[in-house]
């Protein structure tokens, strides 16, 4: 049964989960929900318990309290790039296919089906032509966007990114910034992505879980940004601009 | 001869993994706990041969498994606890993977040390040259025992290669998406550890280790698709040494050091053609 709220059919729901590793408990009465559709942006300094609420949700580690309600939902998980170097020599198309061994069953070898899922998964993130490159020998930006293929092989109800923009450069940096908002408007799909990249994060997104060290804030990009908890957040001053309808986020001196 | 070759293959073919998953040390790590454990075996603290041989009626003496079953055992037992022990660094902040294999390693020879100086039988140096093992002299016995031990390990790597595959390429996200990468993880690396201790048991720690890494090196560095690192790995593991042996013979060398040399050679010659062609 999914859960309805003020017209928006909610997808997960967080009930006063507290989140942390054995006794460390990171943060507490977390009280959210997730709306199908929703693009969310997750910020907040390092340890202030971004990862650990992913994990949380994904359900790789349990909450310490709390109940959360998420209706059997596929999670489609584009981890951060730099954690997937592999030595051996993967082509494209393996990497993508991966996605689909969580729906095959122990014994089963992909079928035709699963082929036609990652083809169609490497031609949404604009790669098809790449399906028997070597993984390593890519660029950052198309190594991210195998990453994000992957994920949608799943055929993900909810796709998270963890900061798929590190260490890519500018013309990478927001082609996949924009491939990302493209999935969410042309694909319906409800995004999380994480980034430390506040200006990044405001101009794509349309809700905010913004993270500091044991609170946290969530909703409407325009009511979760401000310079107020920003600053709270990162201990520091922090101006936020709207140039041509942009958020343009930098440090005071 | 066909012996040197079975385990060349299962040294090569686990070594694949072994070398990509980053974690060569742990190859180090459990050939000198499979070592250990068959030290363990000569204290004679548990007669599990006589324990079977009662068991199955039979003259533990004048039965070739029965009288190798102990040494067998416990290096299997000492790597099978290597692994568990190992498997705890998995991402464990306070406790760094190679600080773990190298406290591993070096409490594995201390232990063998004592192990042997504790023997109430033999010479040290007559255990010590057990302890070794030889590619020369791999018997009917052992030949049987690796054969199955090949079978077992390329059987599950063959049956759960997508769990397999997917752990070692991205643990985090395999988890993200529902696979139980810890279990996966164990069942790998008790794989890795099975295969590793029989074959130091029968072709000691220097050969295993030395084609777990070398061979899957070489292939890495050569081969441009994941099938074609298996095949080439497996390729030198079979073919260098029964050559070895070859050579060995003709030199009046020792066997298992002509063929890590051997492998070494070969390392050598496609590494300086790799770097000459770049």
């Amino acid at each position: 049964m999914k859960l309805t709220n003020n017209q928006e059919e909610t997808i997960v729901k967080f009930t006063n989960v507290s989140i942390g590793y054995g006794r460390n408990v990171i943060l507490k009465n977390i009280n959210l929900s997730i709306e199908r559709n929703d693009f969310i942006g997750i910020v907040g300094p390092n340890g202030s318990g971004k990862t650990t609420f992913l994990k949380t949700l994904l359900g790789n580690i349990k909450p310490l309290a709390g109940n959360i309600r998420k209706d059997n939902l596929v999670f489609g998980y584009v981890p951060q790039r730099d954690v997937v170097q592999p030595l051996l020599p993967y082509s494209v198309h393996d990497v993508v296919m991966m996605g689909r061994y969580s729906l095959l069953g122990t014994f089963k070898s992909p079928k035709k089906e699963d082929e036609e899922i990652v083809n169609d998964s490497l031609k949404r993130v604009g790669i098809a032509d790449l399906t028997l490159m070597n993984y390593n020998s890519l660029s950052g930006g198309q190594r991210q966007r195998v990453l994000i293929a992957r994920a949608l092989a799943v055929k993900p109800d909810i796709l998270i990114l963890d900061e798929p923009t590190n260490g890519l450069d500018t013309p990478s940096h927001y082609s996949v910034l924009n491939l990302v908002s493209e999935l969410q408007e042309k694909s319906h799909l409800t995004v999380l992505i994480v980034s430390h990249l506040l200006t990044d994060v405001a101009n794509l997104v349309k809700k905010l879980i913004l993270f500091e060290a044991g609170n946290y804030q969530f909703g409407l990009i325009e009511d979760a940004l401000s310079e107020e908890s920003l600053a709270k957040t990162y201990s520091t001053n922090i101006e936020i601009k709207k140039i041509d309808g942009k958020y343009l986020i930098t440090s005071k001196h | 001869m066909l012996g040197s070759i079975v385990a060349g293959v299962i040294c090569s073919f686990l070594g694949v993994f072994v070398v990509s998953q980053r974690v060569v040390f742990l190859g180090a790590a459990l050939t000198q706990a499979a070592i250990a454990g068959v030290a363990f075996s000569f204290l004679h603290l548990l007669n599990l041969e006589q324990l079977l041989a009662n068991l199955f009626g039979v003259q533990s003496i004048n039965d070739s498994f029965l009288h190798h079953f102990e040494h067998t055992f416990f290096s299997l037992l000492f790597a099978v606890i290597a692994v568990l022990i190992f498997s705890q660094s998995y991402k464990q902040k306070f406790l760094t993977t190679d600080g773990l294999l190298g406290l591993m390693f070096v409490v594995a020879i201390a232990l063998r040390i004592i192990f042997i100086q504790k023997s109430p039988i033999a010479e040290v140096a007559e255990i010590e040259s057990i302890l070794k093992g030889d590619i020369l002299f791999i018997g009917s016995q052992e030949f049987y025992t690796l054969s199955v031990i090949l079978t077992i390990v390329l059987t599950i790597f063959y049956l759960f290669k997508k769990q397999l595959k997917f752990v070692t390429f991205d643990a985090d996200t395999a988890a993200a998406h529902g696979i139980n990468d810890r279990l996966w993880l164990l069942i790998f690396y008790l794989t890795v550890g099975i295969g590793i201790s029989l074959t130091t048991r029968f072709v000691g720690d220097v050969f295993t280790f030395a084609f777990l890494i070398i061979p899957a090196s070489i292939s890495i560095m050569l081969a441009k698709k994941v099938a074609n690192v298996f095949l080439y790995s497996i390729l030198i593991g079979a073919i260098i040494p029964p050559l070895a042996i070859y050579f060995a013979f003709e030199l009046d060398v020792s066997s298992g050091p002509t063929a890590v040399v051997a492998v070494f050679i070969l390392f050598l010659i496609f590494f300086l053609f790799k770097k000459i062609k770049k």
